[in-house]
């Protein structure tokens, strides 16, 4: 390769590669720098230590995984019987199935996160739903608690799972599944000793990623947990706009990013294996 | 094949259209409430009215912060349609070297948790005293709409024959002429699509903002502050629009793609 061809087409790059250098990289490393300083004493390590010292932050990161986790499993159950139906569709009911998914996808985080206020509060449908059918005297409380933060996230983050998962169902070849069937295997061995394995590579990606976006999840816990719930994000946002600690938000920051590093990083490995 | 039994048939539509169903009922129900008379969340409505949309409209901080965030979504669309579109470019026909590690940093702001991201911005503004600024802001926007641009254009460009380009240049066009006369047209359905995204994205980005944005109220930052003080009618009429506004962007984008039979390779 000559020197000509190892910068051809560079200059295209370069603006937006000096807005990211500026705008993006240089922040975060100066934010994963902040947590490794302290003033008049240069390189430390106490930051770090003060964060397992204090109960509280362990509390707030066993919540975020477990409400992660949590959401994450309901999306699946939700999600792969979703994908699964939308897959036997005709045309025009398919058409019109990935065009309700992918729509929320675009509304506004904060209108699907707001109208559940409406529907999941104390004089709400649901609850006006289950006191008529006699299920519960009082109304149940779903808001302001980790239940409705839950329920809130497992929406917003519902496509993210459905639309590659569909995607990968959509490409098995409906041949193969015949094969099977006039080789006389039952529609339950069918189903998984072929299809589901087929898929299982879009659903761990699909999982891996919603995990993720469990994780940083800063909106619907805000609105839906009304202060009760406190996940990661939040403690950051209070750790940065109220009680300003700029040095711990930085270390649990740098933490966060890792985790999320790692995890996105075996989620590229299945999303590749599930498109080749 | 794998239909078995006509109940499992059934138990499968159910819990598709279950699924359906919460995906879509906060939407569905957001709707007839912005529409009500009363001022307690209550569902049906106990009678239509327009006084949540009177409000809106009648109150010149909400109007305020629509101008911001109209303001805010043009300029870093178009920085981040005109920026991205270079770059998606120069990744998909260039060979200079670190394209992948050019790339991988370009999709950063996809990929970080958004939260991380509006620390660092909050901290490194901060650094530099532009914390609170427009300027701050608008970068930030542009930034975090760069990811779905290359998304969106890398796929076209790499749809598009490149021998056409060449074709172009050996009979002496310009790499200008080649770009307004040869790709444009062929992209435009895509950077149409690119440039809805990228202001859609930008219109409801809520977090980033509430953290750097200082004074500048944008309409998401408005009505997360005050989803979080109390729960205000006012909101549903907010919702309801940028709803429509949502709607109207994607059925445009839809249209002009399957014009150009090109919906597909953008859906999936």
């Amino acid at each position: 390769m000559n020197s000509i061809k190892r910068f051809e087409g560079f200059g295209f790059v370069a603006p937006l590669l000096v807005l990211m250098v500026v705008a993006f990289n240089a922040p975060i490393v100066y934010m994963l720098g902040l947590a490794f300083w302290e003033k008049g004493q240069g390189f430390t390590l106490e930051h770090y230590e003060d964060l397992f010292e204090a109960p509280v932050y362990l509390r707030v990161l066993g919540n975020t995984m477990r409400i992660a986790l949590i959401a994450t499993i309901a999306n699946v159950i939700i999600g792969y019987p979703l994908a699964h139906w939308m897959r036997g569709l005709g045309s025009r009911a398919r058409m019109i199935a990935i065009a309700l998914v992918v729509l929320p996808f675009w509304v506004s985080i904060l209108v699907r996160t707001y109208a559940w206020i409406v529907v999941l509060g104390n004089g709400g449908l649901v609850n006006r739903f289950l006191q008529w059918t006699g299920l519960t005297d009082a109304p149940v409380s779903f808001l302001y608690n980790e239940l409705g933060v839950t329920i809130g996230m497992a929406n917003v983050l519902l496509p993210f799972l459905v639309l590659p998962l569909f995607a990968a169902m959509i490409r098995i070849d409906d041949r193969l599944l015949q094969a099977a069937a006039s080789l006389g295997a039952p529609p339950r061995t069918i189903f998984w000793k072929i299809y589901f394995p087929l898929t299982l590579p879009a659903l761990a990606a699909g999982t891996l990623l919603v995990f993720i976006l469990c994780l940083g999840f800063y909106v619907t816990p805000a609105i839906l947990g009304g202060g009760r719930v406190p996940m990661i994000s939040n403690l950051l946002d209070t750790l940065i706009n109220q009680i300003p600690r700029w040095e711990q938000a930085s270390a649990i920051s740098t933490i966060l990013l890792i985790v999320t590093l790692v995890i996105f990083a075996a989620y590229r490995r299945l999303d590749r294996k599930a498109s080749a | 094949m794998m239909d078995g039994s006509p109940w499992t048939r059934r138990a499968l539509a159910a819990m598709g259209i279950f699924g359906l169903a919460f995906l879509t009922v906060p939407l569905v129900i957001v709707i007839p409430m912005s529409f009500s008379s009363a001022k307690a969340l209550t569902f049906p409505p106990p009678s239509l009215s327009l006084r949540w949309y009177e409000t809106f409209f009648g109150d010149p901080r909400w109007m305020e912060a629509m101008a911001t965030s109209t303001i805010v979504a043009l300029i870093s669309s178009v920085a981040a349609l005109l920026l991205g579109g270079l770059a998606a470019y120069g990744l998909r026909r260039g060979t200079f070297a670190g394209r992948d590690w050019a790339e991988g940093n370009f999709m950063g702001p996809l990929i970080v948790p958004t939260i991380i991201v509006a620390i660092a911005l909050y901290l490194g503004l901060a650094k530099i005293g532009l914390l609170g600024s427009f300027v701050g802001l608008v970068a930030a926007h542009t930034l975090l709409n760069v990811p779905l641009v290359i998304m969106v254009l890398g796929v076209a460009i790499r749809a598009f024959d490149a021998r056409i380009e060449q074709v172009a240049w050996s009979l002496g066009a310009s790499w200008w002429y080649t770009v307004r006369k040869v790709m444009l047209p062929n992209l435009a359905p895509s950077v149409f699509a690119a440039w809805i995204f990228a202001f859609i994205g930008s219109f409801d980005e809520v977090i980033v903002t509430s953290f750097i944005a200082g004074k500048y109220e944008t309409v998401p930052k408005k009505m997360f502050n005050e989803l979080i003080l109390e729960v205000n009618p006012t909101i549903t009429a907010v919702a309801t629009l940028l709803i429509a506004l949502t709607v109207l962007a994607l059925a445009a984008v839809a249209l002009t793609l399957s014009r150009a039979g090109k919906l597909k390779p953008t859906l999936v």
